[in-house]
């Protein structure tokens, strides 16, 4: 670049370069690395080196590992997230193929279905599958009143309750992954299959399933991912054999004694959750973590060309023979209808299983008995009237409603002006930095508590509004990103080259063209990025103090230690305030799918 | 376009009579199916898709469904391919009903516009698909993969990767694919529409010639005339869910049933005028420019105006006026060549469009240039 000191000339050209490089749309990326830096990179670095601090390196992590209680904790949770995921995997995609292949109404219904769940918080959707399963609940009822159980048993507090209530849970993460993989395959490709004479199961084995391998795969991934971290369902519908590893960490975390141990258990979770995404990211790209392209790009593989073309006598080509094709001809047999109809019933399965517990606690909420129970004996408001009329969860609903308005605003700041500069500057590794800006969506929850805590305690923000706002906000810039740059990719170059061509500054492009294409993604950002704080129980678990309590903090306090009506008030509330925010965000979304 | 027939000229009797290997020719009667359609209705809603339509194809027949889009022709073609179900109506198979079998028993072959090659199999195991579904071993497979690779100029391509290859290349392995199991129908959905106009002209060729050889029955979707024109021994003409005609390619253009389909079919002039006369067959007409000429016409219209078709290429064009032609002034000339494309103003106003050879010997003529044109009884096509 030039130098100043030459002449004046010089210097012109100097001033007109930086001019240049402040219009660089890569400075918008700075604020929100800064904050990520500040407020996510620096505590997780922190976190890191106080685990190593001890008086040699390795010393914390030998405890981990040395005590029982820890390691058979990790292989626990090894062997629940692999199994939740298998679960997700088996009832995930034929729920995909169903969406996927109904037609409007149904289609939307089902679809709603699915996405509904998704944006309930975990904490409501766990607490009503202990409605559910509760002795007064109505699994309990029905059971015992079709003669299988003589009386209600204990149907929570065991292993499977805990498979049950993840995979449910996860459930929409997998299908949502898997539909946007099938969606995207050209529709011929199956009716190409068929009319070559291959019946639906040797059409879906030979050409979906191949197809739409890495799309399971990242959806496999990103379950088992967000699985290892979890903390809330295990807690609540588990037993005392069923601890989670992330359960340690929140256990220890008030004891002063455990400094140094404690972050030990916080970097083994971390650092298998990088290990998993970084080998998954090697094979499907990164963009897996937020649902970008790659996903349905497959060619033959090495050893499907060897087998076609070298050893066309091997083992496996004759095996294939033998069983592998006859087989698949075999199935062509069928009639046409069973491949349908097990995609319905498990599909219907599913959406019976992410539905129905929130059905049954909306219709709890208006319970006339003073405890849970289902039927209810009659229909009132009076938990209703309980709820609005209690100080206390009026005051935390507030909260709620605060902190999660900040918190979207500092996200969407931050996160929309992130977008404008990933998609419209043309700086090197641009991958990178949105693999960074994307990354807290793969941190476990508890992890980032935990670095937090002793940065909030060191700036003293513990029980702060805005130090709460801030941190959910970690979790709300991913969303913002990944939506503003998906819409901010649909808007037409061409139009702003129009504008600009026909006498319009670079501002004035912006307001006409480029806002009010980008608009209906910013209104779902932003929902979407208030709804994450306003569900966010982990962080603030950590975070908040005796005088700051939030909606989602005050519900996890009554789970553990009365499960009342109350609960299913503030439940059906949310699913109000989500289902009002889809509608909303709805043709935002239909838009945005288009586009992208 | 790295297209092979592009580097290797094309001999005579190279690509036109080529034929399967010994043993595999055969009489084209003997494969191919024929196809009733009757009363077929499909509805999406109030809208009718396919409007009580029916169609008879004859075994063997190359017969194309020619319409707009919305006309209905992908409907149908997905019809008789059981990927959507009739709501009324029945389509027969040799004389059998086939609304209660899947697609994938009907034994059919399909080339899709999108081409839709399964991107996770090599080229060959793509063309070996059917074959592997229909149980045939592997040694009997492999065989004809290969001579129908042959026959499609494939062979070198055998083991790529259909995203490895040009869209041209692509269509051929999607039609591989469709003959490999030498079906008795094979349908074919708009196959040339992705592919630019050189190679289209060339693969319809190989198509027509494949078909000929094979001898199976096919129907063809497009919504290009001349592609239609081309390549079929009978044109189905579409229009909102109901054939509007059917015909040899030569009838459909030269004696279209009505405006729509002299329009969409080849350039046409649709002029109005009065019938002064009727002798015989022959009208004796008058137009708005006054100008009297005589057509040949089907024996229902005698009095009143009626629509007169006069193809563009049928007008004759002269600087100096004769005995039975009238003036025009040129509004626009095209050069496209080997021919110049005219559109002039008759008097009173009805515009006119004249294609005629380009002369070296003639000026091209201007904007405002006078000419005079005629057109015979024979060149004319009174609609109804």
């Amino acid at each position: 670049m030039t130098s100043a000191s030459i002449g004046v000339q010089a210097d012109r050209a100097a001033d007109l370069d930086l001019v240049r490089r402040l219009k660089d749309p890569a400075l918008l990326l700075l604020p929100a690395l800064a904050f990520l830096a500040f407020i996510y990179l620096l505590p997780l670095i922190d976190l890191i080196r106080i685990s190593v601090s001890g008086p040699s390196w390795t010393s914390y992590f030998e405890r981990v590992f040395a005590i029982p209680l820890y390691w058979d904790s990790l292989v626990r949770t090894m062997q629940i997230s692999v199994t939740v995921a298998c679960l997700c995997l088996l009832f995930g995609y034929p729920t995909a193929l169903l969406i996927h292949r109904s037609r409007g109404i149904t289609q939307a219904l089902i679809a709603t279905a699915i996405v509904l769940p998704y944006f309930i918080a975990i904490l409501i959707r766990t607490y009503a599958w202990m409605v559910l399963l509760g002795r007064n609940g109505p699994v309990n009822k029905l059971l015992v009143s079709i003669g299988i159980l003589s009386e209600p048993a204990q149907l929570l507090f065991n292993r499977g309750t805990v498979l049950l209530g993840m995979t449910a849970v996860l459930l929409p993460l997998m299908v949502l992954t898997i539909y946007s993989s099938v969606a995207r395959l050209d529709q011929s490709l199956t009716r190409a299959a068929l009319a070559s004479g291959a019946g639906p199961i040797a059409a879906f084995w030979r050409v979906l399933l191949p197809l739409t391998l890495p799309g399971m795969g990242a959806g496999f991934l990103l379950v088992f991912v967000a699985a290892i971290g979890f903390f809330i369902t295990p807690t609540l519908l588990g037993g005392p054999g069923d601890q989670m590893f992330a359960m340690h960490i929140t256990q220890q975390a008030d004891s002063v004694t455990s400094e140094g141990f404690l972050q030990a258990l916080g970097v083994v979770l971390l650092a298998i959750t990088l290990a998993v995404v970084a080998v998954a990211g090697r094979f499907l790209g990164f963009e897996f973590i937020w649902g970008g392209r790659k996903l349905t790009e497959a060619t033959p593989t090495t050893a499907d060309r060897r087998a076609a073309d070298v050893s066309r006598r091997s083992v496996a080509a004759s095996a294939a023979d033998l069983i592998g094709w006859p087989l698949l001809r075999l199935f062509g047999r069928l009639p046409a209808s069973f491949g349908t109809w097990t995609v319905r019933l498990m599909g219907g399965l599913v959406i019976a299983i992410l539905i129905l517990p929130i059905i049954v606690v909306m219709i709890i909420s208006f319970s006339s008995a003073s405890y849970l129970t289902f039927p209810p004996p009659g229909f009132s408001f009076r938990w209703y009237e309980q709820f609005f009329s209690d100080s206390n969860w009026m005051r935390a609903f507030w909260t709620s409603l605060v902190v999660a308005a900040m918190s979207a605003g500092i996200a969407i700041v931050l996160g929309a002006s992130a977008a404008l500069g990933i998609v419209r500057s043309s700086i090197r590794g641009k991958s990178t930095i949105m693999l960074l800006l994307v990354s807290p969506i793969i941190v476990p929850p508890v992890v980032l508590g935990l670095s937090l805590y002793s940065l909030f305690l060191r700036f003293d923000l513990v029980g702060s509004v805005f130090g709460l706002a801030a941190a959910h906000a970690i979790g709300g810039l991913p969303l913002v990103v990944v939506i503003v740059s998906a819409s901010l990719q649909g808007v037409d170059t061409r139009l702003e080259q129009a504008a600009a061509v026909h006498g319009a500054s670079s501002l004035t492009v912006f307001r006409l063209v480029t806002l009010p294409a980008i608009m209906p993604g910013l209104a779902a950002a932003t929902f979407f990025a208030f709804l994450h704080s306003f569900d966010e129980l982990v962080l603030t678990l950590f975070l908040s103090s005796a005088e700051l309590k939030t909606l989602p903090l005050m519900l996890w306090g009554d789970v553990n230690y009365r499960l009342n009506p109350v609960l299913a008030v503030v439940s059906t509330l949310e699913v109000l305030l989500v289902v009002a925010g889809l509608a909303l965000a709805r043709p935002v979304l239909a838009t945005s799918r288009k586009a992208t | 376009m790295g297209e092979p027939a592009a580097q290797r000229p094309m001999r005579a009797g190279d690509a036109n009579v080529r034929t399967l290997p010994t043993g595999r020719q055969r009489d084209r009667d003997a494969i191919g199916s024929s196809i009733a359609v009757r009363d077929a209705v499909k509805r999406y809603g109030s809208f009718h898709a396919v409007d009580r339509i029916s169609i008879d194809i004859e075994p063997g027949e190359f017969i194309t469904l020619l319409g707009p889009s919305g006309s209905g022709k992908t409907t149908l073609l997905n019809l008789v391919a059981g990927f959507q179900s009739l709501d009324s109506g029945e389509i027969l198979v040799d004389g059998k009903p086939v609304h209660n079998v899947p697609t994938h028993n009907r034994g059919f072959g399909m080339v899709f516009q999108s081409y839709a090659l399964f991107p996770n199999m090599t080229v060959s195991q793509n063309v070996a698909f059917p074959l592997r579904m229909a149980g045939v071993d592997r040694a009997t497979a492999e065989r004809r993969v290969a001579e129908t690779l042959e026959i499609m100029r494939l062979t070198e391509h055998a083991t790529k990767s259909p995203s490895q290859m040009s869209g041209g290349q692509q269509q051929r392995v999607a039609i591989a694919r469709a003959i490999v199991r030498e079906p008795k129908v094979v349908l074919m959905d708009e196959p040339l529409s992705a592919l630019d106009r050189r190679l289209r002209e060339q693969i319809q060729i190989e198509i027509r010639d494949l078909h000929r050889t094979i001898g199976s029955t096919i129907l063809f979707v497009t919504h290009d005339q001349g592609e239609a024109l081309t390549m079929s021994d009978r044109i189905a003409v579409l229009n909102a869910g109901k054939i509007v005609q059917i015909g040899r390619p030569l009838d459909i253009y030269r004696h279209p049933i009505d405006r729509f389909v002299a329009s969409f079919v080849g350039e046409s002039n649709l002029i109005e005028a009065e019938i002064l006369q009727k002798r015989g067959s022959t009208l004796t007409m008058k137009n708005r420019a006054g100008y009297v000429f005589s057509a040949e016409s089907r024996d229902t219209i005698d009095v009143g105006r009626a629509t007169v078709l006069v193809r563009p290429e049928r007008i004759a064009v002269s600087n100096e006026p004769s005995a039975n032609s009238t003036p025009v002034s040129v509004t626009s000339t095209i050069f496209l060549g080997e021919i110049l494309r005219i559109e002039a103003q008759m008097e009173g106003g009805d515009p006119l469009l004249i294609r005629c050879t380009d002369m070296a010997d003639r000026p091209l003529p201007n904007v405002g240039d006078r000419l005079h044109v005629n057109w015979g009884a024979a060149d004319c096509w009174v609609l109804a």
